[in-house]
C-alpha cells in the first residue's frame, strides 16, 4: 500500500501526494470537464496497488471504464464502483465482484447505507464523480452529509478522498460548507471570452503543505495520455513581410527563426518574459505557399498578435484570412500596425476601419528603431514602446 | 446583419429570420410541429453556410437523420463539417454506443455538465474557425423531466450566458404541456424570443414575441 497520488506531475510536485484522512475537492467551472483528473488519479492509484472505491452517478460503469481506456488508463483490479446511475436509466447493471449497484438512485437512504457499508471495508482512496450531481439530484445538505460520512470513515481507515465537483454557482454559503470540509481545493477553469481558448488548474488551498507558492498551469486532456501541462503560447501572424519575425526578435532575447532570404519558411520562436508573464511566441510564415503549416502553428495558442504593414492596405484581407487559417479567430487579439513611420503609412483610424476593428479593439503602431540599418534579409529591431504596448494589451485581455 | 432563415417563407418574410446571437424558445404541444420547425431550421442554416450543433435528448443520432431524410432535407454533405450532433439519448437504449465522425455521444439527461462541456467546446472549435453557429436543443422538455427545476435553471442560465458571450444563436424546444406553469415561466424568462407554434384544423400557425419584429397574431406557417 502506497500513499495515494494524483498521478498528475504538477499536482504531485505541488502537494506530494494525498496523505491519509484528507479530502480533496476538485472544483471545475461548468464548461470545463474535470472527469479526466478522476480517471488519471484512479488509474495511478490502482496500478500502484491502492484499493480505490469510485462512487459514480454521472455515467454507467461500462462507459466510465471505456472512457478511461480511451485515455490509455487500463486497469483490471483494485477498483470497485458503486453504480448510482444505471438504474436511473433503462440500462441493466448487474452486481459483480467489482460493482455495487444502487437499486434506486433516487433513494438517499439506500445511497447512504451502501456507501457506508462499502467504506467500512477499507479503501486507500475514495473518488466521487460527481459531488455536484448529488447536489443537483437531491440537495446541498445531502451532498454535504455524504462528504461528512466519507470524512468520518477516513479517520478510522487509512484512506483519503477526491471529490469531483462542478461549480454551477450554487451560492457562497453552500460552497463554503464544502470548502471548510475539504483539506485541499484545486480549481479547474477555462479562460473564457468569446471562445474557451485555454483551461488551467491551480491549487488554491492545501492544509498539509506549508510555505509553498502554488501557480496555475494550462492543461489539455489528451487521448491517449490524460492531463498534459503546456506553456501559454501566443501566435504572431500576418501577411508576408509585415514584420512578424522582426516583432518576435524585438520582444524576445533568444528568438530563433527558420528563414530563407529574409522570409520565414517554417516558424519563428521566442521565449517571452515580460512584466511577470512568461509565454512562448510562435511566428508564422506569411507567404501563401506555407499556408498548410498555419493550422498546426495556431494550435493551442491562447492569444494572437496580428501584424500588418501600415503601408499595404491591399494585404489587409490576407491578414484576416490568416486568422481563419490559423484557426485563432475569436481569441484575444491585438493588432500591430508596423512600418508606421514609412512614407505612405496609413493613420490608425484608417487602419482600424479597413480591418473592420471595433473602436475598442487594441491597435498599436510599431516601427524600426533605426531606419538607417534596414537589411532586406534580416529582421529589424522595432522600437520598444509599440512592442511593449501591444504585449501589455494582450496580457490584459488574457487575464 | 441579415437574420437566419428558417426555411418557412411566411415566417422569414414576416420576421426577417432569427436574429443572430439571440436565444429563442420554440414552444407548442406535441402536434404543433416544433420538431419539424427545428429540422427545417437546421437544414436551412446549413444551406446558408452556418454551422449547427444539434443536441438531441429524445432520439438517437440515426433517428434524427431519418427525420431529415423523411422530409427530403439533404444534409449529408454537412455531416461532420458544419453539422455536429450531440447525442444525449442513444446510451439509454444502447449503453455502449460510441462516437462517429459527426456525432458525439453523451451520458444522458442528468449529466448536464457533460452536455455543457460538449456544447462549449464544440462551439469554441467552430468559432475559432470563423463560423457562425446555431445551437439547437431538441428538446429541453426531456431534460426538465429528469432534473429538478433549480438545477435546470442554473444550466439554462449558464448556456444562455455563454451563448450571449460567444454570439451563438440558440434555440430551445419545449413542450409546455409537459411542465407546470412556473417551470414554463422560468424558461421563458431566460430567452430573448419566443416562437409559439400550433396546429389548428390541419394547418400550422406561429407567433413570435420578444424580438425586434414581433408577430403577435397567429399567422399561417408555410
Ligand atoms: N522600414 C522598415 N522596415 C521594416 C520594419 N519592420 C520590418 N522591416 C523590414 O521588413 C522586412 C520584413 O520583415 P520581417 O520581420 O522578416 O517580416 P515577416 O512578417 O516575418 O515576413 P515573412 O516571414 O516573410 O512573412 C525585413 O527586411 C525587415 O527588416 C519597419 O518598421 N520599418
Ligand atoms: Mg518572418
Amino acid at each position: 500500500m502506497n500513499d495515494p497520488v494524483f498521478g498528475i506531475g504538477k499536482l504531485d510536485d505541488d502537494l506530494e501526494g494525498i496523505p491519509f484522512k484528507k479530502v480533496v475537492l476538485l472544483s471545475a467551472s461548468p464548461a470545463v470537464g474535470n472527469e479526466v483528473f478522476g480517471y488519471q488519479i484512479i488509474y495511478n492509484n490502482a496500478i500502484h496497488k491502492n484499493k480505490v472505491l469510485l462512487f459514480l452517478n454521472r455515467t454507467s460503469p461500462q462507459v466510465y471504464l471505456t472512457e478511461m481506456k480511451d485515455y490509455d488508463f487500463k486497469i483490471d483490479s483494485n477498483l470497485v464502483i458503486i453504480d448510482s446511475y444505471s438504474n436511473l436509466t433503462g440500462i441493466k447493471s448487474a452486481e459483480t465482484a467489482t460493482t455495487r449497484v444502487i437499486n434506486n438512485p433516487s433513494d438517499k437512504e439506500e445511497i447512504r447505507k451502501r456507501l457506508s457499508e462499502e467504506l467500512e471495508k477499507g479503501y486507500d482512496l475514495v473518488v466521487f464523480d460527481s459531488l455536484s450531481l448529488l447536489i443537483d439530484s437531491f440537495d446541498f445538505d445531502f451532498a454535504v452529509s455524504m462528504v461528512d460520512l466519507v470524512k468520518q470513515k477516513l479517520q478510522t481507515k487509512d484512506s483519503s478522498a477526491v471529490m469531483l465537483f462542478t461549480d454551477w454557482e450554487y451560492g457562497e454559503n453552500d460552497i463554503n460548507k464544502l470548502g471548510t470540509r475539504s483539506n485541499a481545493q484545486i480549481e479547474i477553469k477555462g479562460i473564457e471570452k468569446r471562445v474557451i481558448f485555454g483551461q488551467y488548474f491551480a491549487v488554491i488551498k492545501c492544509d498539509w503543505v506549508k510555505g509553498k507558492q502554488f501557480s496555475s498551469v494550462l492543461f489539455k486532456a489528451v487521448k491517449p495520455g490524460g492531463i498534459k501541462i503546456y506553456f501559454p503560447k501566443i501566435l504572431i501572424t500576418g501577411p508576408t513581410d509585415a514584420g512578424k519575425t522582426s516583432f518576435i526578435h524585438s520582444a524576445s532575447k533568444d528568438a530563433v527563426s527558420v528563414d530563407r532570404l529574409g522570409g520565414t519558411i517554417a516558424l519563428d520562436h521566442g521565449n517571452l518574459d515580460f512584466e511577470g508573464y512568461k509565454a512562448d511566441l510562435f511566428g508564422t510564415p506569411g507567404q501563401e505557399r506555407f499556408d498548410p503549416l498555419l493550422k498546426l502553428l495556431g494550435g493551442e495558442a491562447i492569444g494572437v498578435i496580428l501584424i500588418v504593414d501600415s503601408t499595404k492596405p491591399d494585404q489587409f484581407p490576407r491578414a484576416i484570412e490568416m486568422l481563419r487559417k490559423t484557426e485563432t479567430y475569436g481569441l484575444p487579439i491585438v493588432v500591430v500596425a508596423n512600418k508606421a513611420n514609412l512614407p505612405g503609412a496609413l493613420a490608425l483610424d484608417d487602419i482600424r476601419e479597413r480591418l473592420h476593428l471595433g473602436k475598442d479593439a487594441p491597435l498599436f503602431q510599431t516601427f524600426a528603431e533605426d531606419l538607417s540599418h534596414i537589411d532586406p534579409n534580416e529582421p529589424t529591431k522595432l522600437k520598444k514602446e509599440g512592442v511593449n504596448g501591444a504585449l501589455r494589451a494582450l496580457f490584459k485581455e488574457l487575464t | 446583419m441579415t437574420g437566419i432563415m428558417t426555411g418557412f417563407p411566411s415566417f422569414d418574410a414576416a420576421t426577417g429570420g432569427l436574429d443572430v446571437r439571440k436565444t429563442y424558445l420554440v414552444t407548442g404541444n406535441k402536434e404543433s410541429g416544433k420538431e419539424d420547425f427545428s429540422y427545417r431550421l437546421a437544414a436551412s442554416s446549413l444551406n446558408g453556410k452556418l454551422s449547427v450543433v444539434y443536441v438531441t435528448n429524445n432520439k438517437s443520432n440515426t433517428d434524427l437523420l431519418s427525420e431529415f431524410t423523411a422530409r427530403s432535407l439533404n444534409i449529408a454533405q454537412y455531416l461532420g463539417v458544419s453539422m455536429t450532433i450531440l447525442d444525449n439519448y442513444v446510451r439509454s437504449i444502447a449503453p455502449q454506443a460510441g462516437d462517429n465522425n459527426y456525432t458525439k455521444v453523451l451520458n444522458g439527461p442528468v449529466d448536464l455538465t457533460g452536455l455543457t462541456v460538449a456544447v462549449s467546446s464544440k462551439n469554441s472549435d467552430l468559432l475559432k474557425d470563423g463560423r457562425t453557429v446555431v445551437n439547437i436543443f431538441d428538446s429541453i422538455s426531456s431534460l426538465l423531466l429528469y432534473n429538478n427545476p433549480v438545477t435546470m435553471f442554473r444550466f439554462l442560465q449558464y448556456i444562455c450566458g455563454r451563448a450571449k458571450m460567444s454570439g451563438v444563436t440558440t434555440v430551445f424546444l419545449l413542450d409546455e404541456q409537459m411542465h407546470t406553469p412556473e417551470v414554463n415561466e422560468t424558461v421563458r424568462s431566460l430567452v430573448d424570443g419566443i416562437i409559439s407554434l400550433k396546429l389548428d384544423n390541419g394547418k400550422r400557425y406561429f407567433t413570435v414575441s420578444g424580438v425586434a419584429k414581433e408577430v403577435l397574431t397567429w399567422t399561417p406557417l408555410g
